[in-house]
């Protein structure tokens, strides 16, 4: 599952990468640093993030994940750290449906 | 091509943010370089021409807005309120009035056509109906908006449903607009984005003139050469030869908007004129083809060939073909032709042809509607061309007549398109929009005149341009502007002697023309080379004696109006 997630975050990347300076493209790399001090996506880039990947996620996992509740925006610079700790973060989301 | 990007002003009631980013990216040309103004605030951004997005003359601006942030009336109908229709319209007149003030800043304007979210119909039945559907009463404000824009020549509505229609299910998006602002999705942006290109290279003047077809699989089905006329795939009742017939009609829906069509083909000529001249089910007739080169040559060289025939550029082609060698051949070869890449199945070619974004032009001209006449009357004046013994007997022969106007609101459109496409006979290349042209015209010291050329064969339509600046004891010949259509049959000279004549009765001292080179008008450069001794050159700078003669030709009647 984390792979198919993290195959699914670097088609999240592709799409962000439409969107900006052809020399301020993000890295498809799990170390990419997103959100936070040295993160490199501002407000802007953060809000097509998630809703960018809320919709793949649904398209290429076939299971909906929800990131703009309470309790992911009340760590967003933990959630969005990088592009590898954002993929453990669904991965986690998705094990505890699996749990209920 | 220019490689500078187009200043572009981006008005909106929402984030734009997202459009900007796919717009930058986009490789075709033009390129575009936005400004985004700030959001949520289109009425006073359009009021304020002194604000920091409107300077230094960008080229272009979108202004893209949702109904209710620009129409308060359709704000209380979403509410359902009791809104009269006059009322809502009341309010999108002056919206209008709006937009026609801001488009004196910029070359270009672009309204996308207002739109509701696709998942608003919780009054489904009722939405179409007069006065109290929200559809309804949105198209009548679309259309209000489109009839009232018609007022400027150079702002235009574009359709929005397209790109919502083209989005699907993801057109919009309430996650991104609660988060940013932004209502749709951004497959929509990403359909804009196209469209607003191919608008803006027709306004640029680089719409695509001549479509170049193939014959075997690609205009009917099967090989004529080998299984005759009579047996190929074309109409009847059959999926692939509905399909073929499909596209000849698409083919001839594109002619009937002015774009000229020509074949090149490797076959023997008679054959496959045989074919078209007598299938029972073809579309397109001999007569409906500017030219042909129906042969076993190489492609790239008929290609050439016709070109120069019609006195077209690659830049101004589309080849279409079936077969992919050929294809690659003729991009490697003439990277400036447009070879789109080609369906294998048949049943596709129609939507394929309409869907090519390269032949948009920002208004049709009757010249533009009757190119395949007068490119079939050239034809014939160039049989005539090979009966007579010399040069002055053909001009003799064609009985030319040289209709001399001033610059009008009537022949403005075509005026204005001749001064942004022409590009050989063009002393100044200058590119100018309607208002700028008028503008220009109207200040006492200039003087412009536009020539309507027409012979025994046919009507060329609006074909010259010249303008003067009057200087104190001088008068300096500005533009210099002839379609090469009618080249080579004296009309540069005519078009001289009208300006020339003019300036002699104000008693000028001397006339002359700066020449400013381009990649494309050394023809211009040639032609005020040829007037020696008459007009004695200086660097690139033309100079002729205000006292000189300089008449009409003999062989033209020339008209004033």
């Amino acid at each position: 599952m984390h792979a198919k997630i993290t195959q699914m975050l670097f088609s999240v990347i592709d799409e962000l990468n439409q969107l900006r300076p052809t020399d301020d493209h993000l890295e498809k790399n799990l170390e990419t640093p997103l959100a936070g001090d040295y993160g490199r996506l501002d407000s802007a880039g953060l809000i097509n993030l998630i809703a960018v990947t809320e919709q793949k996620a649904a398209v290429e996992l076939g299971r909906p994940i929800l990131l703009t509740d309470d309790r992911t925006l009340s760590q967003v610079n933990l959630v969005f750290r990088t592009l590898g700790a954002l993929a453990d973060y669904i991965h986690l989301r998705l094990n505890e449906k699996n749990d209920g | 091509m220019d490689k500078q990007p187009y200043t572009c002003v981006l008005v909106s009631d929402f984030n734009l943010q997202n459009f900007a980013g796919y717009v930058a990216n986009d490789a075709e040309f033009p390129g575009i370089k936005s400004i985004t103004a700030p959001f949520g605030q289109p009425v006073a951004t359009l009021l304020d021409g002194d604000l920091p997005c409107w300077q230094n003359a960008p080229a272009l601006a979108v202004i893209w807005t949702r109904p209710q942030s620009v129409v308060p009336a359709f704000k209380a109908l979403l509410k359902y309120e009791q809104v009269s229709l006059p009322q809502v319209l009341q309010q999108v007149d002056e919206y209008c009035a709006l937009l026609l003030n801001m488009c004196a800043r910029v070359k270009f304007a672009f309204v996308p056509s207002w739109v509701l979210p696709s998942y608003r119909s919780v009054f489904g039945v009722l939405d179409m109906q007069t006065e109290i559907g929200l559809t309804n009463t949105l198209m009548r404000m679309n259309l209000r908006l489109v009839e009232n824009l018609a007022k400027a020549s150079n702002i235009y509505v574009l359709n929005t449903h397209r790109w919502i229609a083209q989005a699907g299910i993801q057109a919009f998006s309430p996650k991104l607009w609660y988060l940013g602002k932004i209502p749709f999705g951004n497959e929509v942006f990403k359909a804009a984005v196209p469209d607003i290109k191919a608008a803006l290279r027709g306004m640029l003047g680089y719409a695509r003139k001549l479509i170049i077809v193939d014959l075997d699989d690609t205009l009917w089905g099967g090989i004529v050469g080998d299984a005759g006329w009579e047996n190929l795939v074309l109409g009847g009742h059959h999926h692939t030869g509905e399909a073929y017939a499909d596209f000849q009609h698409a083919l001839k829906s594109m002619q009937n908007r002015g774009i000229l069509l020509a074949i090149v083909s490797k076959n023997e000529e008679p054959v496959a004129l045989e074919a078209i001249r007598k299938h029972p089910e073809m579309v397109l007739r001999v007569e409906d083809f500017a030219g042909w080169r129906i042969n076993w040559q190489d492609k790239v060289k008929n290609i050439i060939d016709l070109l120069t025939e019609l006195n077209l550029g690659p830049q101004s082609t589309v080849f279409i073909d079936d077969n992919p060698a050929e294809r690659a051949r003729v991009k490697e070869s003439l990277p400036e032709v447009l070879v789109p890449d080609w369906p294998e199945d048949p049943l596709f070619y129609p939507a394929t042809l309409l869907s090519l974004r390269c032949f948009e032009l920002p208004s049709l001209s009757p010249e533009d509607l009757a190119r395949t006449t007068m490119y079939l009357s050239e034809n014939k004046r160039r049989e005539l061309k090979k009966t007579v013994s010399s040069l002055e007997e053909w001009l003799t022969g064609l009985a030319i007549r040289v209709q001399v106007e001033e610059l009008h609101f009537a022949n403005l459109p075509r005026a204005t398109q001749l001064l942004n496409k022409t590009n050989q006979m063009n002393l100044s290349t200058r590119r100018m929009s309607e208002a700028e042209l008028m503008a220009w015209a109207a200040q006492q010291h200039h003087r412009l005149w536009t020539l309507r050329v027409s012979d025994k064969f046919g009507d060329a339509g609006l074909t010259g341009l010249i303008s003067l600046e009057i200087l104190d004891r001088s008068v300096q010949i500005v533009d210099f502007i002839l379609s090469c259509r009618v080249l080579g049959r004296k009309i540069e000279e005519t078009m001289l002697a009208v300006a020339i004549h003019h300036a002699q009765a104000l008693g000028v001292e001397n006339v002359h023309a700066r020449y400013i080179p381009t990649s494309k008008n050394k023809p211009c450069l040639d032609f005020f080379k040829s007037l020696a001794p008459r007009f004695q050159q200086q660097g690139e700078c033309f100079m002729m004696d205000g006292k000189q003669p300089f008449p009409v030709p003999g062989h033209i009647e020339l008209i004033r109006n």
